[in-house]
């Protein structure tokens, strides 16, 4: 950013770019851009007439809480409900993130305008600036400004990359497939040790998959396991995708997830710690989060199985006493709280698991089986589990 | 006579001598006597008042050179206030200090009174202890009929010089002129002038040359004395000084006008906002709880009355011949004994008997309090603030003196360091004659002590040191930005005025009742900072009055009034009476200022919204700033309550919510 751009977006009055792709040759707009601008507009059209009429302005945001979503029990997936958050300018402790919300919105446009993408990161930079009169920043930090695209996002119906905005690359795939990722053609079995770094996007304009030996999907929580697995060459063993979407999956992990099993009609399986946030984790692959409810549509796997590890593993595998950890308070409220989602209410498997956590009073992490041989959770444990089908749905 | 009595000392040794058979001095171990009874008793002899207060000056004020100033200055003005009062006349009051010469002032104080009989001036000004006050219980400010003479004698004592006199009590008549001094041995005056009969000066043309001969001034009234004192003294402004007294005099005396002119000969006047006298006190008779043992025993003696019973309804207020049975029936008396025989011991029985029987508190119509209105009127023409309340309490008693407290108080008001203009500064530091710029900001404005300055300064990021005249253009603007941007009224702490009968009280704030109880009272609940037992911070100013016919000081200076518990009471009632609306003040004034956050942090981000919105729909960015602007003013309209208005000094919209007696003065226009 030259400092004279910066000024235009500060004080556009000054250079007044209302003709888009002025200075450079015409970008040409997909039907997607005419659509997202046009509810890019919209926003600022409503402004613009409520103060014109002497109303305070204001943006309704669908809720992105528990309260908001809904289980569909046809669909097996989680549905944002109808509620909104007003979001009003007069209003002492949302004035900010009103403001916020506009400037993202102009970021967008910006991105639109010119034709080009930028991760969240980016984008914050190009509207991070002071605010004119003031010692204060547009956004203190990323983390502010996270949210505030995840609103515009809700509010507008576009999707992130409709905004053209992606995240950060996170999570790591290797395994029997090959594909196409803008064009560079990549066989996800010639890949060593590093493994494929699953995009931000996984659009079909951006991926497309060319050839599949695999049989199913393992997805593994961390880094950590998918290394002992790649290492030991799983995958190329037992003819599977090997991903890991390095705690929490994001959306592109997510996507990527839903189309090898949709496109290619994999089955899913996923090997997590065991405890709340594994059990969250499995929970989000399948039946979509809560944050992203509005996404779960396009995300969401509710045929997923979750291989383990399980409560019951400690003492199945017979496993020594220190590589248990204590529950602490949150743990035990965290996992009552997941115990009561309308999408395991009504599984006794999974309300006997999760009691079994709980009476058992420590969690497991998927590394504990390494402690009783290195290559145990590679050779024994999870070939056991896919052969007896032993898992839980 | 002294020989004389040496002479018979001398014959008394001799003869004790003789009747020992011994000579003293042969026993050897037996001491000498220094003294006998006899030649004790010649030197042994009568103290003049006078005497003992020329010794003891400290008593009555004059500890020092630069105390000497105000006491006299207050002894004549306190004297012509009552005179004027006494009379039924609007007081006016001249005060005029002049240098005469090193640490000599010549203090002339004049006032439009009655003026005095040709034959008393001479023993109200040159004798101590003689007045009307003493001996009556009336509300007044004088009381025993020390000072004004006293500080004639202290004149004298220093300077030589008597005390010169100038009284008129009709236009047709001619003033009369004394040069008084006193005779401190005999405590009496002496007249000088005119061979001890003084002199009369004819009005018109004639008088006015013989009075500018005499070395006095003389304003042309109908009637009124003028009293010329000249003394060694130190003038001093600030804190207890003769611009202070006058100041605080003004404000608890909103009838009365005072011209004053200072040693350096800047002229100042306070002009009456009341244009009526105060109602008459009335005078009264002892209540009989107030009374100590050896007065009613004095009393008793005195009394013409025949029976003890008369003596007790005739002598005392509140005491009807019922009441007066039922004590001499505690005490074990006759009603009818005579009131020359009651004995010792029967006057103890007797006292003890009033404190046990129950009479009716004493009536309470003696007192002439300030009142709640002029207490406001008064607060505001001399203390620059925002907000007065004022309270006057019912009439309460101590040890059988009625006494009323009256309270009131001045809050906020922005510092005039802060409302300077940059202007007005440059020629402020051009003009001033103080050597550092720390002294320049600690005279210049009201309200700014040298803490405050050398925050100033530190803010300012100037020496203390700099000479005012010779700060440059920017260092200029620095002063003047910081002078504006510290905040003065923090560590400020309460100013407190402090008034018996209408007089204000300079010293000894510490041993005086009415500090003592202000930091007792708990004014946290009111929205004033206090630390534990002291004086509350902010920028408040408290006067306090109190009224009665027997003000309990704790000398015979009159600085310090004692801590009875029913003072007490009466005055943490009053404090909480006014502190209560203070405290909705200052949460009325901190809600105001809440919105008009509000309203800042809203108009923050408009400028972003706005720009914001034109760079999604091509709105026009000016129009639609305004257009939310509008709104946001709006929204935030509680913001705007004290902006708005106009003009004059304005009474609060509501004042019902404020009960009565408080006065708000618009912030930006005040005064």
């Amino acid at each position: 950013m030259t400092p004279s751009t910066l000024e235009a977006l500060v004080m556009p009055k000054k250079a007044p770019k209302r003709v888009p792709g002025e200075k450079k040759t015409p970008v040409k707009y997909t039907e997607q851009d005419k659509k997202t601008l046009g509810r890019l507009t919209g926003l600022a059209d409503g402004v613009v007439l409520a103060a014109e009429k002497n109303r305070e302005p204001h943006v309704d945001i669908p809720a992105r809480t528990l309260s908001n979503v809904h289980y569909s029990p046809k669909k097996k997936i989680i549905e944002m409900g109808g509620n909104t958050n007003r979001r009003q300018l007069f209003n002492l402790s949302q004035a900010k993130s009103y403001m916020q919300t506009l400037l993202v919105a102009t970021g967008c446009k910006q991105l639109i305008d010119e034709g080009k993408t930028t991760s969240i990161r980016g984008l914050f930079y190009i509207l991070k600036h002071t605010i004119e009169g003031t010692k204060e920043e547009t956004f203190s930090d990323q983390a502010e400004c996270d949210p505030i695209i995840e609103d515009v996002e809700v509010a507008l119906e576009a999707l992130r990359e409709e905004l053209h905005v992606y995240a950060s690359n996170r999570g790591t795939m290797v395994g029997e497939i090959t594909l196409i990722d803008s064009g560079d053609e990549i066989d996800c079995t010639r890949l060593g040790s590093g493994g494929y770094s699953i995009p931000s996007i996984c659009e079909p304009d951006v991926i497309r998959f060319r050839k599949c030996d695999a049989k199913f999907v393992l997805h593994v929580e961390k880094d950590t396991v998918w290394r002992r697995f790649n290492e030991d060459k799983f995958w190329r063993k037992h003819k599977c995708i090997l991903t890991h979407g390095g705690g929490q999956p994001s959306r592109g992990v997510r996507r990527l997830l839903y189309r090898l099993h949709n496109e290619l009609k994999l089955p899913v399986f996923c090997l997590l710690d065991n405890d709340p946030w594994g059990y969250y984790i499995y929970s989000v692959i399948k039946q979509g989060s809560i944050n992203l409810a509005y996404e779960s549509r396009r995300m969401a796997i509710p045929d997923a199985r979750f291989l383990g590890l399980r409560s019951k593993d400690f003492e199945r595998c017979g496993l020594s006493k220190s590589v248990q950890i204590g529950l602490n308070d949150t743990d035990r409220k965290r996992a009552k709280q997941i115990a009561g989602y309308p999408w395991f209410e009504h599984k006794k498997e999974w309300q006997h698991e999760i009691r079994q956590l709980l009476d058992n009073g420590f969690k497991l992490e998927v590394e504990a089986l390494i402690s009783k041989d290195i290559s145990y959770v590679t050779e024994e444990y999870a070939p056991q589990r896919l052969r007896e089908k032993d898992w839980l749905d | 006579m002294d020989d004389d009595s040496a002479l018979t000392a001398a014959a008394d040794e001799v003869v004790d001598g003789g009747s020992n058979g011994q000579p003293s001095s042969a026993n050897g171990s037996a001491p000498r006597r220094r003294a006998t009874a006899q030649s004790m008793a010649a030197s042994q002899r009568d103290i003049s008042v006078s005497e003992f207060f020329a010794k003891n000056r400290h008593l009555l004020g004059f500890d020092n050179p630069r105390k000497a100033l105000l006491t006299t200055v207050k002894e004549a003005v306190d004297n012509a206030l009552d005179a004027c009062e006494e009379a039924g006349i609007l007081p006016e009051i001249w005060v005029h200090i002049e240098t005469t010469g090193e640490s000599r002032f010549k203090v002339g104080v004049q006032d439009n009174g009655p003026g005095i009989l040709k034959k008393t001036i001479p023993m109200i000004f040159g004798k101590l202890l003689y007045g009307s006050k003493f001996h009556r219980l009336r509300m007044s400010r004088g009381q025993q009929g020390i000072g004004i003479s006293a500080a004639g004698m202290y004149g004298l004592l220093t300077t030589g010089k008597p005390v010169k006199i100038m009284s008129k009590i009709s236009p047709r008549k001619p003033a009369h002129y004394y040069e008084i001094q006193i005779d401190t041995k005999h405590n009496k005056p002496e007249i000088l002038n005119g061979r001890g009969e003084g002199v009369d000066v004819p009005p018109g043309e004639k008088g006015r040359e013989a009075i500018e001969k005499l070395g006095i001034e003389w304003i042309e009234v109908n009637h009124g004395t003028r009293v010329t004192i000249e003394l060694e003294a130190r003038y001093q402004r600030g804190r207890g000084s003769v611009d202070d007294y006058l100041e605080q005099t003004a404000i608890a005396n909103p009838h009365v006008t005072i011209h004053y002119q200072d040693p350096d000969g800047n002229a100042k006047s306070y002009s009456r906002v009341a244009e009526s006298l105060p109602p008459e006190p009335k005078e009264i008779k002892p209540h009989p709880y107030g009374i100590e043992l050896g007065r009613l025993v004095a009393m008793l003696k005195d009394s013409e009355a025949k029976t003890l019973s008369a003596f007790l309804s005739d002598t005392f207020t509140c005491v009807s011949p019922a009441v007066a049975r039922r004590i001499c029936e505690t005490a074990k008396v006759s009603t009818r004994a005579n009131t020359k025989r009651i004995g010792r011991h029967e006057a103890d029985a007797l006292y003890k008997a009033i404190q046990e029987t129950k009479i009716k508190a004493p009536a309470t119509d003696c007192i002439v309090p300030i009142g709640e209105e002029l207490i406001l009127k008064g607060l505001h023409q001399v203390v620059p603030a925002e907000f007065y309340v004022a309270a006057t309490r019912p009439p309460a008693v101590y040890r059988g003196n009625p006494f009323v407290i009256e309270v009131g108080l001045a809050y906020g008001g922005e510092p005039t360091a802060h409302k300077v203009s940059r202007e007005a500064l440059e020629e402020l530091l051009s003009q001033s004659d103080s050597r550092t710029l720390r002294q320049f900001l600690a005279t210049s404005f009201e309200g700014l002590g040298f803490e405050a300055a050398d925050r100033i300064l530190k803010e300012a990021g100037l020496k203390t040191r700099i000479s005012p005249g010779k700060l440059k253009k920017q260092s200029i603007d620095k002063l003047h930005e910081a002078m504006r941007n510290v905040n003065l009224s923090s560590g400020q702490s309460m100013n407190v005025l402090r008034y018996a009968n209408r007089v204000p009280l300079q010293f000894q704030a510490g041993a005086c009742a009415i500090t003592q109880t202000i930091m007792q009272t708990n004014w946290r609940a009111y929205g004033l900072s206090q630390s534990r037992g002291g004086l509350p911070s902010g920028p408040v100013t408290v006067m306090v009055h109190v009224a009665s016919v027997w003000v309990p000081f704790t000398s015979e200076s009159k600085e310090a009034i004692a801590a009875y518990p029913e003072i007490q009471k009466e005055l943490r009632l009053g404090f909480q009476a006014v502190g209560r609306k203070l405290g909705m003040y200052v949460k009325r004034r901190q809600k105001v200022k809440q919105e008009g956050q509000r309203r800042a942090i809203f108009l923050r981000y408009l400028g972003e919204v706005a720009t914001a919105c034109s760079r999604l729909n091509g709105a026009d960015r000016e129009r639609l700033y305004n257009d939310l602007l509008r709104v946001a003013t709006k929204k935030t309209a509680d913001a705007d309550l004290r902006f708005d208005e106009s003009g004059q000094p304005i009474i609060d919209e509501d004042p019902e919510e404020y009960g009565e007696n408080v006065l708000i003065v618009d912030r930006q226009n005040g005064h």
